[in-house]
């Protein structure tokens, strides 16, 4: 349970450092690790999603982008997406359901991303911001509560995209980050040689399947864990009994070849405590 | 011997030039040109943060005077009663009070108002320095009229020291100096006069010349030393005989000169085809010239003018049969230097003897003058009247600033386009911008913009398309000249200006700071991502650290490269279209008849700012739009203003939410307005527009 409240905790954080902008002191030249829209009235950093897409109209070299999103991707991968991300966060208040949903849909998310950037540029505009939930949620809807926006179509068609996200979630938990987020999809690339992760030991797991069921992102951790789906969460962890499953930052040779490698001969006929 | 050698050279160096003192003069009793006008322009914001403490204001224009290390704000309010005031901050403490109001009072088409504030040059006690303030009635600038003159003599002969560019400082660049040279008492220095010189222009008196070398900032002291001699400047007044000049007829060939027109009354006329006062004048000149013409008056016609076929085609449309000097070299035409003009049109109407007898006349004022020139005799040479010139609220000088890259790099078989920044520095409307490149290499093609007018403060970009022929012969770099021929009227008086920027070509694309984007890093990092990915595990330990110092050196050289500021910049922006404040317009969205019907009936003047940013994407649909406002009606200034380059002036503006700029935003600056976004713009902007009092 420790770890929850350490994740709570980072996911805190992750809130604060997107609405600094209380303090006054204005856009920094920080990339956030995760989707933010820096059209927010209180942020302060730099959604990489909405600069890469600028930057694609523009034609220029994102070596800045691109290396500071590397060297996030190194340090957490997806954890980003587990630990800090204010819209995964959201997604994690909406998740009432964890459902194994339809494994074929999640590499949406790089269609997603390759769509971003084919939209930026062949029509020369920002279209994903356009649909971005995270921007209806934290730009749309507050300039709308300041009296600055009106129901137009750009506006409603946000308030669309949001609702549909936010149902979503409803069914499905984690649905944004698994299925749509182009920002997991980019962290993703990085999740199997960041420096923070899930190690299994082998000689502990029962392969109860428990770690499945705690799974937000609906993913087997014990066979997947450090997979472009997982968002090191570390629910795994705390559901898993036999404490086959850490979390932390180790050399990611040492722990992915295991859980990735590792044949599924089923279910152990000692398992203890039987799954739901 | 040597110290001998040294004092001679002490002396030598003490002794030569001569020390004079200067005392305030008054401008009244001096004529005119002692009375320097300049047009200051004003801002909805001020340049330095003031409190105003004032009556409650319903409209507010800032600018400041700058005199020496003085700075004054000034602000130009308008009451909710439509009384105009200004108010200067004298004590320069960042405060307006209600006390520092200066008095005004109504001339023709305007408000003035006189007072004297402390000019502080470095290096010299400050001084009160006389001004008045100038504002033509609605408009978004004054004139700021003063000059603070000195004056003192010099071998008996009187000194007059203009602050020519109103700075508070002596000794800089504008300032001027008038001296009585030929000793009549009375000193001509106004633009053309032969008594006036710029500080760094030699004068002669007799058979000596000198040279102004050292004036003190607050131009009490001066120091004039010889120098070789020069030649006099010719005076140019009534009664002085008129500079001879060789010319060829342009209608006829026939080789003439001033002297062979001896015995009939003649008319010297600078003019040119492009000067709508000229053209105006005509008429009335070709009806004295066909009436007298026969009883010995004869014109000279002075063309400003480039183009031989616009001038053949106006001397045919107008039937003019005078004589009419030619070269094609606007304002360099050396028969115009020789008369020193500096505006047109400039006439000169010499009697028999070939004496300048007055100066710009016209209609019924030349025909008489004409009727009394034929009566006279040739030996009548004395009572000549001298008509005043008129008085110039500024003198001839560029009025635009054009931005250009210092490198142009040209891919050789591709198009390069390139835009260029031009602005309009003045009040007054810059007409018949021409561009014209020169010292273009071989094999270099080139598509110039077509000639445009720029209104008053406006800004436009234009593109220059490049084209290098495969195969030219490489002699890049070059440094070409981009010049711009334009004009412009104040009032009566046009002028003729050309202006110069230099740029380089270069063979093969520019680099940013000359280092060459390392794209290999990218590549790498992929490489890596792609590689990790399907190595299952296996040796991540080494690649992982390999990754990471990649992203970390793309990170650094992307720092390095500006990137993380144009990161910045990029966030600053609020993209009113991406958040659902507004609709995506195409830039290209023009206005429907109807609309621009209504925009060209506004009987109002209006000044707009259009508040942008670099990474604006709905910018180019907002700019469009006031140009075209603008240009349908003169009436509507629009200025562009770059919200990430003049933060403060955006901030002041409200267009700076929580430290992002929402643009495109429009003031109406008359109202202090700000129109956000662009949905139904051009509908809010004729509402906005229609609310001016």
């Amino acid at each position: 349970m420790r770890l929850r409240y350490l994740r709570r905790g980072s996911q805190g954080l992750g809130i604060l450092f997107g609405i600094l902008g209380v303090t006054g002191i204005g856009m920094t030249h920080v990339i956030f690790p995760g989707l933010h829209c820096y059209a927010c009235p209180l942020s302060v950093t730099i959604c990489p999603v909405g600069l890469l897409q600028n930057l694609v109209i523009a034609g220029a070299a994102p070596l800045y982008l691109f290396g500071v999103l590397g060297v996030y991707g190194m340090v957490l991968g997806r954890g980003w997406c587990g630990w800090f991300c204010p819209f995964g966060t959201v997604n994690d208040l909406f998740a009432w359901r964890k459902v194994r949903f339809p494994r074929v849909f999640s590499p949406l998310k790089f269609l997603v991303l390759l769509g971003t950037v084919i939209a930026a540029w062949r029509l020369a505009d920002t279209w994903f911001c356009k649909l971005c939930p995270a921007a209806s949620l934290t730009a749309s809807l507050p300039y709308f509560g300041l009296g600055l926006a009106e129901l137009n179509t750009p506006f409603l068609l946000h308030m669309g995209t949001l609702a549909g996200s936010l149902l979503g979630m409803v069914v499905v938990a984690r649905f944004w980050c698994r299925y749509l987020c182009p920002m997991g999809a980019i962290l993703a690339f990085f999740n199997r040689a960041s420096f923070f992760g899930l190690r299994l030991s082998q000689e502990k797991c029962t392969r109860c399947g428990l770690c499945k069921a705690a799974c937000p992102m609906g993913i087997e951790p014990h066979r997947e864990g450090n997979s472009t789906n997982c968002i090191k969460c570390g629910e795994c962890v705390i559901a898993c009994p036999h404490a086959a499953l850490t979390l932390g930052f180790s050399s990611p040779g040492a722990r992915g070849y295991a859980t990735l490698r590792l044949p599924w001969p089923g279910a152990r006929s000692d398992r203890v405590p039987p799954s739901k | 011997m040597r110290y001998l050698f040294l004092a001679l050279l002490l002396w030598v160096s003490f002794s030569i030039g001569q020390e004079i003192s200067l005392f305030p003069g008054e401008p009244a009793q001096l004529g005119s040109w002692a009375q320097v006008a300049q047009a200051l322009r004003l801002y909805p914001t001020s340049p330095r943060p003031v409190i105003y403490e004032g009556p409650t204001l319903l409209n507010r224009l800032f600018g400041e005077i700058v005199l020496g290390e003085g700075r004054y704000t000034i602000l130009l309010g308008v009451s909710p009663q439509n009384e105009v005031g200004l108010w200067v901050d004298f004590d320069e403490d960042s405060r307006l009070s209600a006390g520092e109001r200066a008095q005004g009072t109504k001339v023709t088409g305007g408000i003035a108002w006189s007072f004297s504030l402390q000019a502080k040059p470095k290096g010299a006690a400050p001084y009160a320095y006389s001004l008045q303030v100038l504002w033509p009635e609605g408009r978004g600038y004054v004139f700021l009229v003063g000059g603070a003159p000195r004056t003192g003599f010099f071998q008996d002969r009187r000194v007059v020291a203009i602050d020519g560019d109103l700075d508070g400082v002596f000794g800089t660049k504008g300032d001027f100096f008038g001296i009585d040279v030929d000793g009549d008492g009375k000193i001509y220095a106004e633009a053309d006069g032969h008594e006036r010189f710029s500080l760094a222009e030699a004068f002669t008196i007799g058979t000596e010349s000198f040279k102004l070398t050292e004036i003190s900032g607050d131009g009490l002291r001066a120091r004039v030393e010889p120098t070789s001699y020069v030649s006099p400047k010719v005076p140019l007044i009534p009664g002085s005989p008129a500079p001879n000049f060789f010319f060829r007829d342009f209608l006829t060939g026939q080789e003439l000169s001033l002297r062979d027109l001896r015995g009939r009354v003649v008319l010297l006329d600078f003019w040119a085809t492009w000067c709508p006062p000229c053209m105006a004048s005509l008429p009335e000149v070709k009806k004295v010239y066909e009436e007298f013409h026969t009883q010995g008056f004869e014109i000279v016609g002075i063309s400003l003018d480039e183009s031989r076929e616009d001038l053949e085609r106006i001397l045919k449309d107008y039937g003019i049969s005078w004589l009419v000097a030619f070269e094609g070299k606007r304002w360099d035409n050396a028969l115009a230097n020789l008369y020193r003009v500096s505006q047109i049109p400039t006439t000169y109407l010499l009697d028999k003897a070939g004496t300048i007898r007055f100066r710009n006349m016209e209609g019924e004022e030349l025909r008489k003058a004409v009727v009394e020139l034929i009566g006279e005799g040739i030996e009548e040479t004395s009572n000549a009247q001298v008509s005043t010139l008129p008085t110039l609220p500024a003198k001839a000088e560029p009025i635009l600033e054009v931005h250009l890259p210092t490198e142009i790099g040209l891919p050789a078989g591709e198009e390069t386009a390139i835009p260029v920044r031009i602005a309009n520095i003045s009040p007054y409307l810059a007409e018949e911008i021409n561009f014209a490149v020169e010292e273009l290499p071989a094999g270099v093609e080139l598509h110039l913009p077509a000639p445009f007018a720029l209104p008053a403060f406006g800004e436009r970009t234009v593109t220059i398309t490049f084209f290098v022929q495969p195969g030219a012969p490489n002699v890049f770099p070059t440094p070409i000249k981009l010049r711009l021929d334009y004009h412009y009227c104040i009032a009566e008086a046009c002028f003729q200006m050309t202006q110069e920027a230099v740029t380089t070509l270069v063979l093969g694309k520019t680099t940013t700071r000359g280092l060459r984007v390392p794209w290999w890093l990218l590549l790498l990092l992929a490489a890596g991502v792609f590689i990790s990915w399907f190595l299952w595990g296996k040796g991540l330990v080494g690649l992982s650290f390999f990754l990471f110092a990649i992203a970390l050196a793309a990170m650094g050289f992307g720092v390095y490269l500006g990137q993380a500021r144009q990161a910045q910049r990029i966030a600053q922006v609020l993209c009113t279209s991406c958040v659902g404040l507004a609709e995506a317009h195409p830039a290209q969205d023009g206005l429907s008849p109807e609309l621009r019907q209504a925009f060209s009936s506004l009987t109002k003047s209006g000044h707009l700012l259009l508040f942008y940013t670099e990474w604006c994407r709905a910018c180019p649909y907002a700019k469009n739009l006031l140009a075209e406002i603008a240009s349908i009606n003169p009436r509507i200034f629009v200025e562009l203003v770059d919200a990430d380059l003049e933060r403060e002036r955006a901030e002041a503006a409200g267009v700076i939410h929580h430290g992002k700029a929402v643009v495109p935003a429009v003031l109406v600056v008359e109202t202090q307005k700000v129109l956000f976004g662009t949905e139904g713009l051009p509908t809010r902007l004729l509402a906005a527009l229609r609310e001016i009092p």
